[in-house]
């Protein structure tokens, strides 16, 4: 192991119990208590919310802006696929073949979304407006791990960028905007109990 | 960190002092990803990147950040977290309740599952705290914490106008007993109304009395408290709200009905039905209902018959946000409008993702913003335009107000109805 493996291992360790900290603090808080009589059933909707609710035939933000929900898609893709071969990165597992391939592929897909995110961030001026220094380090810092990944797939030259890039992730990661990774469950369960409680999901045809 | 009055205290409490997780998961949410703009009409309107929905939840996050949170007091640059000066806060009044509905579009769509719309009342609830409501629409929470309705009709003046309906709908049903009842212990429903109706519309109690006299319901009105609207609510002063609702509740437990139904208000629906129980922190033992719920139930247990050949002419139906997408009556106004109508088209788009009239959010008591109203509601104009209708029928008083004067300002030359009277007038009596 060389420093670089310990700075990254201590950030994981790190970030584990800033998320930890969010997620008993959600857990302590609890859901709302309602008292109204239900007129639907909660738990069918939480299960929607997570599930029908996502798909892209039912959200404006996705059918109104396909190129954008795509992009969004794929860097979540390479985002996970990055978070997953950090082990056999550490671990100096060696990748080849096909596999190698598909996932250079997919981070590589992944990289240039995160960047035309980013792009889209500057140039267009509703978002230059919604955004602030968060948007764009968590945006930077998450393409990096995408690219720095791929690189390190097929160089291990790289390995000592790629962990500096994994750690300082890693330390950011509870702090900024990155830990909606937590709070989106938490956001998509409560959403799912309001319209569940009032009967509205699972959506009907009308 | 500059000096903080009480009232700024009171109001950060209501960030730092969280009873749920509901807050916390909605603020730290979102990406803003800026994909929740194209689903809110005053952005559509205006094209005015300020009208973000998302823009709404930037604003009291970055005050939570300042006072709340770790990186907002370590790193204000980093989140953009804001001070709770006078800046902030004339934003926080123009954006909040000035240039929103709480008509739920925007947290239906938005990519990641945020309450804007609950993050939006959270930041009223503050601005409440911080006696910064518009006046006028305090003064319309006012009229009704003093009078006991929302327009200050005097009880006199109520029986008066009760009393003159009930000549008008014996003579309409030929029927000398026919009533509207008033303050009749054990009835089975309790009735209220929207104060708009005895003030102005007066033929929509004709037009619920007719149907009741119909299916032989045994139904009353209270003098004391009919009102079903709740303006604390678009306030979100939630004391107020408190006080409000507990007078409804306590005149229902008082006149022992069994069902409170309430009349076609949207907000005074949810207010009610949804958020009076946790504001006055107990369930209701009573069952409480709408008059769609109503109607649905009385054709579809054959208690009034309807003969849709009466209401001939093409209709069209706005779905009031707070009984649709925020209160789930989706279907039963569809139901009942097949039986009392014989040409439906609807709206594009209609149901859950229905554009508010423009009205709601307490809209139309903000006359100071009444500009920005008539200038998002020309969607509403488009949608009503497209479908050809002569009619548009809306279960919701205060929607009618704004449909009317959409009407005026749009030249639509359509006429406006509340189910109520569109079922009323294909009443068929026996
Ligand atoms: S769509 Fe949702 S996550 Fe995206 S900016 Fe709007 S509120 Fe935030
Ligand atoms: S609740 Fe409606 S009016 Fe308010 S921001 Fe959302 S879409 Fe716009």
């Amino acid at each position: 192991m060389t420093s670089f493996h310990y700075l990254a291992l201590s950030a994981l360790l790190l970030c584990l119990i800033g998320l930890s900290y969010h997620f008993v603090r959600l857990i302590r808080l609890g859901a709302p208590k309602d008292f109204s009589r239900p007129r639907g059933k909660p738990a069918s909707a939480i299960a929607y919310s997570f599930l029908g609710a996502m798909s892209p035939a039912k959200k404006e933000s996705a059918y109104l802006h396909l190129p954008t929900y795509t992009a969004g898609l794929l860097y979540h893709a390479g985002t996970f696929a990055a978070i997953i071969l950090f082990f056999p990165l550490f671990l100096h597992a060696r990748l080849d073949g096909w596999l190698r391939g598909i996932l250079v592929g997919i981070l590589m897909l992944s990289g240039l979304s995160g960047v035309g995110i980013l792009i889209k961030r500057i140039a267009v001026k509703k978002l230059r407006f919604l955004s602030n220094l968060d948007d764009y380090v968590s945006n930077v810092l998450v393409t990096f791990l995408h690219f720095l990944t791929l690189a390190a797939l097929v160089a291990e030259v790289v390995a000592p960028l790629y962990f500096l890039c994994v750690s300082i992730l890693l330390l950011y990661l509870p702090f900024g905007k990155l830990k909606h990774a937590l709070y989106f469950f938490a956001a998509r369960y409560q959403l799912g109990l309001f319209y569940g409680r009032r009967g509205i999901w699972p959506l009907r045809k009308t | 960190m500059s000096h903080l009055s009480e009232e700024q205290e009171k109001a950060l409490k209501i960030l730092s002092e969280l009873k749920d997780s509901q807050l916390l998961s909605h603020l730290n949410s979102c990406v803003h990803c800026g994909l929740c703009a194209e689903s809110c009409m005053y952005y559509l309107a205006t094209n005015d990147e300020r009208f973000v929905p998302a823009v709404k939840v930037a604003l009291v996050s970055s005050i939570y950040q300042r006072y709340c949170s770790f990186t907002g007091r370590s790193f204000p640059q980093l989140v953009n977290a804001r001070e709770l000066d006078d800046a902030t806060q004339n934003e926080m009044v123009d954006l909040l309740f000035g240039s929103c509905t709480l008509c739920g579009r925007c947290t239906m769509h938005c990519s990641i599952g945020v309450d804007i719309t609950y993050v939006t009342k959270v930041g009223r609830s503050m601005l409440a705290a911080m006696g910064l409501v518009p006046a006028t629409l305090q003064s319309t929470v006012n009229a009704a914490l003093q009078t006991g309705n929302n327009m200050a009709i005097p009880t006199d003046d109520f029986i008066s106008t009760i009393s003159w309906l009930e000549d008008e709908l014996r003579d309409e049903v030929n029927d000398p007993q026919a009533s509207i009842p008033l303050n009749q212990a054990g009835a089975n429903v309790l009735y209220t109304l929207n104060p708009r109706e005895p003030k102005f519309f007066p033929l929509s109690i004709s037009a619920m009395a007719k149907i009741f006299y119909a299916a032989k319901e045994s139904w009353t009105l209270s003098t004391h408290m009919y009102d079903v609207t709740n303006y604390a609510y678009f306030s979100c002063n939630f004391e107020e709200a408190a006080l409000i609702a507990q007078r409804l509740y306590a005149e229902v437990e008082n006149l022992q009905a069994r069902r409170c139904v309430l009349a076609e208000c949207g907000h005074g629906s949810r207010a009610f039905r949804w958020e009076a129980p946790n504001y006055l922190q107990h369930p209701f033992s009573f069952d409480v209902l709408t008059s769609v719920e109503l109607l649905a139930e009385y054709i579809r247990d054959g208690r009034i018959r309807l003969d849709k050949e009466k209401n001939r002419e093409i209709v069209t139906l706005h779905d009031p946000c707070n009984l649709v997408r925020e209160g789930g009556i989706i279907d039963e106004q569809r139901y009942v409008l097949s039986h009392a109508a014989t040409t439906l088209i609807e709206m594009t788009p209609h149901g859950v993702d229905n554009f508010c009239c423009g009205g709601g959010g307490g809209q139309l008591a903000m006359s100071e913003y009444g500009d920005r109203r008539m200038k998002i509601a020309e969607l509403k104009a488009d949608q009503i335009r497209r479908t050809g209708a002569s009619t548009v029928v809306t279960p919701c008083h205060n929607c009618v107000d704004q449909l009317m004067q959409i009407n005026n300002k749009f030249k639509l030359d359509v006429n406006i109805k509340t189910l109520g009277e569109i079922v009323a007038d294909a009443l068929v009596l026996e």
